[in-house]
C-alpha cells in the first residue's frame, strides 16, 4: 500500500493533464491546488512511514525510492509548490496564459519530484533534462518581452550544457561501475572508500557531475542566467529561487557516497563555493538593480551550499538550501504582493517585515525586546558550550565544522542587522545582536543540524567530513576562524556605522576601480555587448 | 564499402547537395517529402548491415551534418528546415545503424508533425514561412502547443522519444573520441535549430498586419494522432533506455 507514495511525481503531469480539459478559468487553480494538497499530504504520510518504520520505500523495479532524503524534500517541495500556487491563483489572474501557468508549473514540479526520488542514473538524467525544458517555459512565460526571452535563453544554454555534461559523467559510471543503480553504486562505492585507491577516473567523474551541479545551481562562473531571470512572473521567481537552484546540492547529496572517493572534488567545491558566496554578496550590495541584487544573494548562497558539500557537511546543505527557500520563497511573494498593493495605493506600502521587526518593536521599546532576547541566549549558550565541553570531545575534530560555523554565524550577523537595524551608536545592543546570532546558529548546527545529519547518512556522516578536510592542524584552524569572525564583525560593524557623515570623504582610485569592477558584475556583459558591437 | 556509401548518399543529404540545391523542378515541400523517403529507404537498408561503420563515413557525413546545421541557421521555411534536420541526424543514425533506426522514426514521426504545421502554414498564411508570425502561443494557442511539443521533440527533450532514443544508444554503446565529438555536436546542433525556431515563431508580440488562423476540428485531430504515435513512442524508448 505504501507503494502508492511513489506515485507522487506522476500526480502533477495529472494534474496538468486535467488542466488541458478545464473550461472555465475559476476552476484551474482549484482543481491544481485540490490535488497539489492531497499530494502534499501522500508527501507527509511517506515521510511518516520512512520515520517510523526506518526504511526506505522501493518500486517500479528499483527505480524510484522514497528515503530519507526524499523524506525531507518531498514533504518541502509539496507544501512550497503549494503556497505558490495558492499565491498565483489571484496574482496570475490578469496575464495572459493563466491556465500555461499552472500547466507548466506542473510539470518543473514534477522533474523536481522525479529528480528526489529517483534511485537510478538514467531516471536521474531524464528528471535533469526535464527540468531545463519547464524551466526554460516557465522563464519565458512572458512570450511577448523580448528581454524575458532573451534571459530564457541564457538559462537554456547553461541547463543545456549541464545536461550533456551529467550524460558523460553517468556514461563514465556505468562505464567503470557497471551499473545505473543508486543503491547498488552508493554500496559499491561505500566499500570503496575504506581501501581508498586514487583513480583519475573517478575524479573526473565526481569533477563532471561537480560541474553540472555548479551549472544548475548557478555558481559562479555559471551564475549568469540566475541575476537576470527576474522579470519571470514572481511565482516563478519564487520557484527558481526555493527549488530549481537547489538541484545542485540534492545531487551531490545523492552522490555523496561517490565524492568520498574524490577527496580532490571536495576541496575544488569548497574553494568554488567559497569564492562564489564571497564575490557574489559584494556584488549583491553594489548592483543597483534590487531584483539583479536578490539574484545575487541566491547565487552567494548556493555558493554557501556547495561550500558545505565540500567540507562534507552534506545534510547541513540540505539543511540550507530548505531554510534558503523558505526564506527566499517568502520574499518574492512578498515583493509581488507590495508591488500589486503600491498598483492600489498612492502610496508605496511599508514592507511588512520592517513592520513586524522594526515598527513593532519600536512601540514595544526595542531596548526591552533585546534584553529579552539576550536573556534567552547567553543563558542556554553556557548551559550549552559547558554540557559540551564535558561530555564530548569531536566537535572541534574536524575544521570543517569550524568554518560552517563561522560563516554561519557571518550570514546569521547579517539577517539580525537587517531585521533590528542594529548600528554603532548603540554597541550595547550590537553586542548583544552579534552574541545572540552567534548562539543560535550554534543551536541550529547542533540541534538541527546534527539531527538531520544522523537521520540522512547516519555514523557515515563523519566519513565525509573525513574525506573533505583539509590537511591543516587545528592551531591554524582556529587562527583562521578568529581571522574571519574580527575581519566579518569588522565588516558589519562598518557597514551598520550609520552616523558618520561622509560628505567630502571620497574613496581611493583602488576602492573606486575596485567598486566599479563589482558593481558591473565583473564587466561580463560590457564586454559581450562590445563584441557583439564589433561584429555587427 | 559500397553499401554504406549508398546509405551515406540516403540519409546524409548528399543527393540535395549535389543535385537538388539549385534544382528548379523541386521545391522545398518536394526535397522534405523526398529526404524523409530516401531516410525510410536507408532505416531498411541498414537492417542488413553488420554492426559496424567506417570511421571515414561517420566523419564525412558529420561534416556534412555541420554544414546542415549552418545551412539550417539561415532558413526560416519549415520544409527546409525539416530535411535539414534529416541530414543534420545522419552521422548518428550511420554511427549506430539498425539501433539508430528507432531513433531515426521517431526524427520521422517528430518531422512529420513539422510538416503538416508547414502544410498549415502554407494553407493559411500563403507560405512555409515562419520569419514574421510571431507570438502564436497567445493569438493561435493550439497551433502554438502542437509546435511546441515537436520543437522540443528535436530538441531532444524527454519525454519525448527522440530524447529517449537518443540516450539509450549513448548509454548502451562503446564509445570512442569520434562518437563524443558526433553526440556532442547533435546534442547542441538539433537543441539550437529547434531553439531559434521557438524564438520565431512561439515568441515574441503577435506581428498586428497578420491575420492569425486557428486549426480547425480536422487539423487538431491529425495532430493529436501524431502526438499519441510520439508517447507510444517514448513508451518503447522509456522502456529500451531503463
Amino acid at each position: 500500500m505504501e507503494k502508492i507514495i511513489l506515485l507522487i511525481p506522476s500526480i502533477p503531469i495529472v494534474i496538468a493533464f486535467l488542466l488541458f480539459f478545464v473550461r472555465k478559468k475559476e476552476l484551474v487553480p482549484k482543481v491544481s491546488i485540490m490535488l497539489s494538497s492531497m499530494l502534499a499530504l501522500l508527501a507527509l504520510s511517506g515521510t511518516y512511514y520512512v520515520i517510523t518504520n526506518d526504511t526506505p520505500i522501493v518500486g517500479f523495479g528499483g527505480l524510484l525510492i522514497y528515503n530519507q532524503l526524499s523524506a525531507i524534500l518531498v514533504p518541502y517541495v509539496a507544501i512550497l509548490g503549494l503556497v505558490i500556487r495558492k499565491y498565483a491563483t489571484k496574482y496570475m489572474w490578469d496575464e495572459a496564459g493563466y491556465r500555461r501557468f499552472f500547466i507548466l508549473l506542473n510539470f518543473i514540479f514534477s522533474s523536481i519530484y522525479l529528480l528526489v526520488m529517483s534511485n537510478n542514473l538514467i531516471v536521474l538524467a531524464l528528471a535533469w533534462q526535464l527540468l531545463s525544458i519547464s524551466l526554460y517555459l516557465l522563464v519565458s512565460f512572458n512570450v511577448g518581452s523580448n528581454t524575458a526571452v532573451r534571459h530564457a535563453k541564457w538559462v537554456m544554454f547553461i541547463h543545456k550544457g549541464a545536461d550533456l555534461i551529467f550524460i558523460f559523467a553517468i556514461v563514465l559510471v556505468y562505464d567503470t561501475f557497471g551499473s545505473f543503480d543508486l543503491a547498488i553504486l552508493s554500496e559499491k562505492w561505500l566499500a570503496m572508500s575504506h581501501n581508498l585507491v586514487e583513480s583519475p577516473m573517478i575524479f573526473a567523474i565526481g569533477l563532471l557531475f561537480l560541474i553540472a551541479a555548479m551549472m544548475k545551481s548557478a555558481i559562479m562562473p555559471f551564475h549568469i542566467w540566475l541575476p537576470y531571470t527576474s522579470e519571470a512572473p514572481t511565482p516563478v521567481s519564487a520557484v527558481m529561487h526555493a527549488g530549481v537552484v537547489n538541484v545542485g546540492g540534492i545531487l551531490l547529496n545523492k552522490l555523496a557516497y561517490l565524492l568520498l572517493l574524490t577527496p580532490a572534488v571536495l576541496n575544488i567545491a569548497f574553494v568554488v563555493g567559497l569564492v562564489t558566496a564571497i564575490v557574489a554578496s559584494v556584488i549583491m550590495l553594489t548592483v543597483s538593480d534590487i531584483k539583479r541584487s536578490l539574484g545575487y544573494s541566491t547565487v552567494g548562497q548556493m555558493g554557501y551550499m556547495i561550500m558545505e558539500v565540500g567540507l562534507g557537511a552534506f545534510s547541513l546543505a540540505i539543511y540550507h538550501l530548505i531554510v534558503h527557500g523558505i526564506f527566499k520563497a517568502t520574499l518574492f511573494l512578498e515583493a509581488g504582493g507590495l508591488i500589486r498593493m503600491a498598483r492600489h495605493e498612492s502610496n508605496l506600502p511599508k514592507r511588512l517585515s520592517y513592520e513586524l521587526f522594526w515598527e513593532e518593536k519600536i512601540k514595544r521599546k526595542t531596548k526591552k525586546a533585546f534584553n529579552y532576547l539576550a536573556f534567552f541566549t547567553i543563558l542556554p549558550i553556557l548551559v550549552f558550550v559547558g554540557v559540551k565541553v564535558v561530555l564530548t570531545d569531536d566537535f572541534f575534530e574536524f575544521n570543517a565544522s569550524i568554518i560552517i560555523l563561522a560563516f554561519a554565524w557571518l550570514t546569521g550577523t547579517q539577517l539580525f542587522m537587517s531585521f533590528f537595524k542594529v548600528s554603532k551608536a548603540d554597541s550595547f545592543k550590537m553586542i548583544f545582536a552579534l552574541v545572540s546570532s552567534f548562539i543560535i546558529i550554534l543551536f541550529t548546527y547542533e540541534f538541527v543540524g546534527l539531527t538531520m545529519e544522523h537521520f540522512l547518512y547516519g555514523n557515515d556522516a563523519m566519513l565525509f567530513y573525513k574525506a573533505a578536510t583539509l590537511n591543516v592542524d587545528i592551531i591554524m584552524t582556529l587562527i583562521m576562524l578568529a581571522v574571519i569572525m574580527i575581519v566579518g564583525w569588522l565588516f558589519m560593524y562598518r557597514q551598520h556605522f550609520v552616523d558618520v557623515p561622509k560628505v567630502g570623504n571620497r574613496p581611493g582610485a583602488f576602492k573606486w576601480l575596485l567598486y566599479s569592477f563589482l558593481a558591473k558584475e565583473g564587466y561580463f556583459f560590457s564586454l559581450i555587448k562590445f563584441f557583439k558591437k564589433d561584429n555587427a | 564499402m559500397m553499401i554504406y556509401v549508398v546509405l551515406l548518399f540516403l540519409a546524409g543529404g548528399l543527393p540535395y547537395y549535389i543535385l537538388l540545391e539549385n534544382n528548379k523542378y523541386l521545391n522545398s515541400k518536394q526535397i522534405f517529402l523526398l529526404s524523409g523517403f530516401l531516410l525510410i529507404c536507408a532505416i531498411f537498408l541498414s537492417l542488413s548491415l553488420p554492426d559496424d561503420h567506417p570511421d571515414l563515413l561517420v566523419m564525412i557525413s558529420f561534416a556534412s551534418a555541420i554544414f546542415s546545421i549552418y545551412k539550417a541557421t539561415k532558413t526560416t521555411s519549415f520544409y527546409k528546415l525539416g530535411y535539414y534536420l534529416i541530414f543534420v541526424n545522419a552521422p548518428f543514425f550511420i554511427l549506430f545503424q539498425d539501433r539508430g533506426i528507432m531513433y531515426s522514426i521517431s526524427l520521422l514521426v517528430s518531422l512529420t508533425g513539422l510538416y503538416l504545421i508547414a502544410k498549415f502554414y502554407e494553407k493559411n498564411y500563403g507560405s512555409a514561412n515562419y520569419g514574421n508570425i510571431t507570438g502564436i502561443t497567445l493569438v493561435t494557442p493550439c497551433v502554438g502547443t502542437y509546435l511546441a511539443f515537436y520543437l522540443i521533440a528535436l530538441a531532444l527533450y524527454p519525454p519525448f522519444p527522440n530524447s529517449l532514443f537518443f540516450l539509450s544508444y549513448i548509454f548502451k554503446s562503446q564509445h570512442d573520441l569520434l562518437s563524443y565529438v558526433v553526440v556532442t555536436t547533435l546534442f547542441f546542433g538539433n537543441f539550437f535549430l529547434a531553439m531559434g525556431v521557438m524564438k520565431k515563431t512561439l515568441f515574441g508580440r503577435a506581428n498586428p498586419n497578420i491575420h492569425y488562423v486557428h486549426m480547425t476540428t480536422k487539423e487538431k485531430i491529425i495532430h493529436f494522432i501524431v502526438l499519441i504515435v510520439l508517447i507510444v513512442l517514448s513508451f518503447f524508448g522509456l522502456k529500451e533506455t531503463l
